[in-house]
């Protein structure tokens, strides 16, 4: 019970701090703390249940969230050279984050009637994963490297699958390794595509992509 | 006949003899100014009396065609009367001297001044939607002609005279419409037949009819987006003029919301309440914000009314909610809280503009960048302008400060109250209310810092002078009922809370909630304080005289006053913070030597922090208005024959519509 | 009034004004080693404060009675704090003023009083040092009420006995996401209040980033005395509200010698450790600009607010 809202807690703070600092490197070290938050919940609910098959996919949770993800977007990182800084997000970090203020407030008013039909320890925490959900999208909106656009998305993956253990207490673990690998392919498809705009462009700033439309 | 009976029929009586006596003979305006106090007095008793229980009603059928005048006092209307009346007695004193310029001794100005009161003391008594249009309307025209009274003294005055009635006579409109759509479903218009109308009214209609007063009490009130005239007509008129607007006027829009909204309507859906919240903490934020950008003493002032006021409607909203959600106990601890700080609001606006008046008798100047300096020579006025702006800034020990607290306790109470609303709506509130404390603070600060400490910043603020007699009686008046306010809430509490229907704090000295576990006693506070501050001060209070020594200067010499920090300077960090919400205009000109072009000759430096929901919001409007105008302009080509056969076309077409439809 | 709170009304401002220069004192110590300096060990705020007060009192030209009592009020309003708020026992020497508003109302008085003191001088110093102290005050204000907000709710009051004996009684409470997130918070505010890095830094006297500072420059002697006091108190009083309001443990529930002698111990410990932490992070932290400083608050904003929300998305 109160790991679960820890862990809860730990998901909402690593989610702010990814919308509050700039360097990159920080942000993927935090999100990594953020993998192994989920890793947690995913494990109380298993301890919970007493499901081999949720201890399985907390440990995948673990390996794939805090180690693999990270460890990729490190590596692109590495290859990216000097711009180790989201300098100038569209919306500044301020604003950014009382907006994140109201998108938590926004999470908790839809959520409502979700924890309403089935009210349990685990289903109270169903805002937190919208909340992460919300700022992992305006993460991707607002940001300008392609590398932090990438963490906005992941961080909407984070709070997907943690509103989805936190609702059936159960995706399955075969739904999850699909989730799972279909993750990593976004991740390695938009790595490659980093690399690719640096080598066109020099730089990843997204914006830039407005070109090619002329 | 008892007391409440009395004070008003004296109230009215004395307000307008004064006012005849005005007409006729044209006295000195020793003997307005004493008339009015004496109105404002009478009226302190009705109100106090009628808070305490007493009651009286009055129908006088003759008085208007149609409806007639029907008065009646409630604790309610008793609360905002006796407001009223202390605004206008220590205003009224203090115009004994002020309005002894030529502007301000012509004859309509003399005649407003008692009209005006009169007509305010009536609008909280009006016992029929007839009545308290009729005061209302009375209110705003006395009011008009007391706002352009100075006008001699400059196009802007004009401006904010046209700014004023044009946005009195809409939110006039609105509150005409929407008690006439309210008035359409019950017998007659009494506020009774009202109260029985209003149990039975469709949620839709009953949403109309609150819309639309909303809107007409709010622009009165000052509340944003219908503020424009507040900051442009308070300072323009005269100040105790300023003073009584702005801390007597306002307060009826907030009893016409509440008398609508919760007495005659009875509640009603949550949105409504959520409405009144979210503008009354927009209101707050946005006007506080304007006035920590100002650097014109009397619009700093003007604009923390729409803050204050916007607390106020926190309030009203929060105890609307609260009602709907069943909660009847924090319902009526929120609404205590908001008329206690209507109250404590109005002692501190009247003595912080009295005040201000008196340093632009001094002198001649409202502008905080070319005053300074005025602590030796105006100390009375210092000590005054210091006492209102700890008030204002909600510290302790200051009259704003057990308001706020009252209104906080509201706010966090509610929040396991009211639902998904409530569990929203709160935390923003406290958010919005704190943000506004904070930058009261620093706007006070900037106020009475750069305003009166320091060293005078232009010839007229060293030349300055202490005000007359009576104008410091004024303000001593005012500055009593602040103290007493500040240290001895319990004095009024029984007052309020009959007012809010409903008693949610106990206590005398020691203010307890009823509902949660909360006390604050502001007297021990500050004797605490005090005791502190004689324990610091004998421990370290020197015995040897003080050497005076030159300020730090950097070795560059004697610093002169150009060197100070201006009230411009001292908002520029908050400016800069909020620079997307307010985006101020800035101009920065440098001018460098014929030599070469690294040196500096002069650097100037321009801000002007425009109201930004003025210009999206207003600008189109006037526009399109402007527009429509061009258009019929063709209509209008100078023949009075052609102005007379519109009027002949319209009679003939509306007879042959009869003709035909019938 | 009870016993335990005179006992407490006694004891905790003596303990505050004879501790807290030695808090100073240890933290300038711990930073001082951590930086690979000797330090002039933790009885040097002491003697500085014993020096200045033996000087000559001066009163720069042109200057008012705001200049001068200035630096009472701001003790005075500390000391009132370090009366009423329970360090040491959980009852209150004053309840009615032993109100969480009421106080941080109080130590923003201090800074206001201090503020008109730096307008006074006229210099433009005190005037610069006014305005980014107002600015900040302004700001920290929304988020030290919604942490206060976070902390009230699950105790039903705002009443610091009430929130700490509600603490006592139930300490899992303190490991709750809310308790954690608003401790965060205050952490950041307490920073900005105090003038600490990265907001403010109290060992500076450039203009470009000086705030405190600047509005003290012109005192001297005694007066000067008065104002480091203070400061050393207000840091001494914040650190130990954070301390009480998320470990309470330690603190006298009755009036028995013993038990105010643990109560006192613990709180030293408590301030001590939570001030040596403090140093040891200022040094691995660099000074934000003055126009960065609204991100950290937003920032610390955002937290309370969450704070808030978790404490009912899961309660």
């Amino acid at each position: 019970m109160h790991l679960l809202y820890l862990a809860c807690g730990a998901l909402l703070l690593t989610a702010v701090l990814v919308l509050w600092r700039r360097e990159l490197a920080v942000i993927i070290r935090v999100f990594a703390v953020q993998g192994a938050a989920l890793a947690v919940l995913v494990g109380v609910l298993a301890a919970q249940e007493n499901s081999a098959e949720l201890w399985a996919v907390a440990a995948g949770v673990l390996v794939l969230r805090a180690g693999v993800l990270p460890y990729l977007l490190r590596r692109a990182l590495a290859g990216a050279g000097e711009t180790r800084r989201e300098t100038r997000p569209l919306v500044n970090v301020s604003a950014s984050l009382l907006a994140a203020a109201a998108l938590t407030l926004l999470a908790y008013a839809v959520s409502q009637p979700l924890v309403e039909l089935a009210p349990s320890a685990a289903t109270q925490a169903i805002p937190v994963g919208v909340t992460v959900v919300l700022i992992g999208f305006f993460v991707l909106v607002t940001r300008r490297r392609a590398l932090s656009q990438l963490v906005g998305f992941l961080l909407m993956d984070n709070g997907i699958t943690a509103v989805g253990f936190l609702t059936t207490t159960g995706v399955g673990l075969v739904v999850e390794l699909g989730v799972s690998l279909d993750v990593l392919l976004a991740v390695l498809v938009l790595q490659v595509l980093t690399t690719r705009m640096r080598e066109t462009f020099g730089d990843t700033d997204l914006d830039e992509l407005r070109e090619l439309r002329d | 006949m008892n007391l409440v009976a009395t004070g008003m029929a004296a109230a009215v009586a004395i307000g307008l003899v004064t006012a005849l006596v005005a007409v006729v003979i044209r006295p000195r305006a020793a003997v307005v100014g004493a008339g009015t106090a004496l109105t404002g007095a009478a009226a302190v008793v009705a109100g106090a009396a009628a808070t305490g229980g007493g009651s009286f009603s009055v129908v006088l059928p003759g008085v208007l065609p149609l409806s007639g005048v029907s008065l009646t006092l409630d604790p309610l209307g008793g609360l905002f009367v006796a407001v009223t009346g202390g605004v206008a007695a220590a205003a009224g004193i203090y115009a004994m001297s002020y309005m002894d310029t030529p502007d301000l001794r012509a004859r309509g100005v003399q005649v407003a001044l008692p009209v005006f009161v009169v007509a305010m003391v009536l609008v909280p008594a009006a016992a029929s939607a007839g009545t308290l249009l009729v005061c209302w309307e009375l209110m705003a025209l006395a009011s008009l002609v007391l706002v352009v009274a100075e006008h001699r003294r400059g196009p802007q005055v004009a401006s904010a005279g046209r700014w004023y009635a044009v946005m009195t006579h809409l939110g006039f409109v609105s509150v005409l419409i929407g008690l006439m759509v309210f008035v359409a479903h019950a017998p007659d218009d009494s506020f009774t037949a009202l109260r029985e109308a209003g149990r039975n009214l469709s949620p839709s209609a009953a949403g109309i009819v609150f819309t639309l007063t909303l809107a007409g009490f709010a622009s009165k009130a000052g509340i944003v987006p219908l503020h424009a005239w507040l900051p442009r007509a308070h300072p323009e008129a005269p100040s105790h003029v300023s003073a009584l607007m702005s801390a007597a006027m306002v307060n009826l829009g907030v009893y016409g919301v509440v008398r609508v909204g919760v007495d005659l309507l009875g509640g009603g859906a949550v949105w409504w309440w959520l409405l009144v919240l979210a503008l009354g903490a927009v209101s707050a934020v946005y006007g506080i914000l304007q006035a920590a950008m100002s650097s014109d003493l009397k619009r700093l002032l003007g604009q923390s009314t729409t803050e204050n006021m916007g607390l106020v409607l926190v309030g009203v909203g929060a105890a609307g909610l609260f009602a709907s959600s069943g909660d009847q106990a924090l319902a009526a601890l929120a609404l205590t809280a908001a008329l206690l700080h209507v109250v404590g609001h109005a002692a501190f606006k009247t003595l912080l503009f009295l005040a201000a008046g008196s340093v632009l008798h001094a002198t001649g100047s409202r502008d905080l960048d070319a005053l300074g300096g005025l602590r030796p020579v105006m100390p009375v006025t210092t000590a005054a302008f210091g006492l209102g702006a700890l008030a204002a800034s909600a510290l302790p020990p200051g009259t704003a400060f057990v308001s706020e607290w009252l209104l906080l306790q509201a706010l966090i109470h509610g929040l396991p109250a009211g639902g998904v609303a409530a569990a929203i709506a709160m935390p923003v509130a406290v958010a919005a209310v704190a943000l506004t404390a904070g930058l009261a603070v620093a706007t006070f600060v900037k106020a009475f810092g750069v305003g009166f400490l320091a060293k005078p910043r232009s010839a007229a603020a060293a030349g300055a002078h202490e005000s007359p007699f009576t104008m410091l009686v004024g303000m001593t008046v005012a500055a009593a009922v602040c103290v007493v306010l500040a240290l001895w809430p319990g004095a009024i509490l029984p007052a309020v809370q009959a007012a809010a229907g409903g008693a949610a704090v106990s206590g005398d000295v020691t203010l307890r909630l009823s509902r949660a576990t909360g006390a604050l006693s502001p007297l021990l506070l500050t004797l605490a304080l005090v005791a502190g501050f004689v324990v610091v001060a004998g421990a370290f209070a020197g015995r040897r005289a003080r050497r005076e020594a030159r300020l730090w200067d950097c070795g560059g010499g004697p610093m002169s006053a150009r060197m100070e920090y201006t009230a411009t300077s001292f908002a520029e960090p908050l400016q800069r913070v909020f620079d997307d919400v307010v985006q101020p205009e800035l101009d920065v000109d440098v001018s460098h030597h014929q030599e070469s072009r690294y040196l500096v000759q002069a650097v100037e430096y321009r801000r002007k922090v425009p109201d930004r929901i003025e210009k999206r919001l207003y600008r189109p409007v006037l526009a399109l208005i402007t527009a429509w105008g061009r258009a019929g302009r063709g209509l209008a080509p100078g023949s009075v024959h052609r102005y007379l056969g519109y009027g002949f076309y319209a009679v003939c077409g509306v007879l042959i519509l009869l003709a035909v439809t019938r | 009034m009870s016993a335990l709170g005179i006992v407490g009304g006694v004891v905790q401002p003596v303990l505050i004004v004879a501790g807290s220069p030695l808090l100073v004192g240890l933290m300038r110590q711990v930073r001082a080693r951590l930086e690979g300096r000797a330090g002039a060990g933790i009885l040097q705020p002491w003697r500085d404060l014993r020096k200045l007060s033996r000087k000559e009192r001066i009163e720069p030209r042109g200057t008012s009675d705001v200049f001068r009592f200035a630096p009472l009020v701001l003790v005075a309003t500390t000391l009132v704090v370090a009366v009423v708020v329970p360090f040491v026992t959980t009852e209150s020497a004053v309840d009615p003023v032993a109100d969480l508003f009421a106080v941080v109302a109080l130590l923003a008085l201090g800074a206001v009083a201090l503020a008109l003191a730096g307008l006074d001088t006229g210099t433009a110093f005190g005037g610069m040092g006014a305005s980014r102290e107002m600015t900040i005050l302004a700001l920290v204000e929304p988020t030290l009420l919604v942490a206060i907000f976070a902390l009230s709710v699950r105790v039903g009051s705002t009443n610091l006995g009430a929130i700490v004996s509600s603490t006592l009684h139930d300490p899992a409470r303190v490991i709750s996401p809310a308790s954690l997130l608003a401790a965060v918070a205050l952490v950041v505010v307490i920073v900005a209040e105090t003038g600490r890095i990265p907001v403010d830094n109290p060992s500076t006297h450039l203009e470009l980033t000086m705030v405190h500072e600047a509005m003290v420059l012109e005192y001297a002697g005694p007066d000067l005395a008065l104002v480091e006091l203070a400061a050393a108190m207000r840091l001494s009083v914040f650190l130990g509200l954070l301390a009480n309001l998320f470990a309470p443990w330690g603190i006298a529930t009755t009036a028995t010698p013993p038990a105010v002698l643990i109560g006192v111990l613990a709180l030293v410990v408590k301030v001590g450790v939570l001030g040596g932490l403090l140093a040891a992070a200022e040094v691995f932290v660099a000074k934000l600009r003055l126009f960065r400083v609204p991100e950290l608050l937003a920032g610390s904003f955002l937290l309370a607010l969450l704070a808030v929300a978790a404490s009912f998305f899961l309660a």
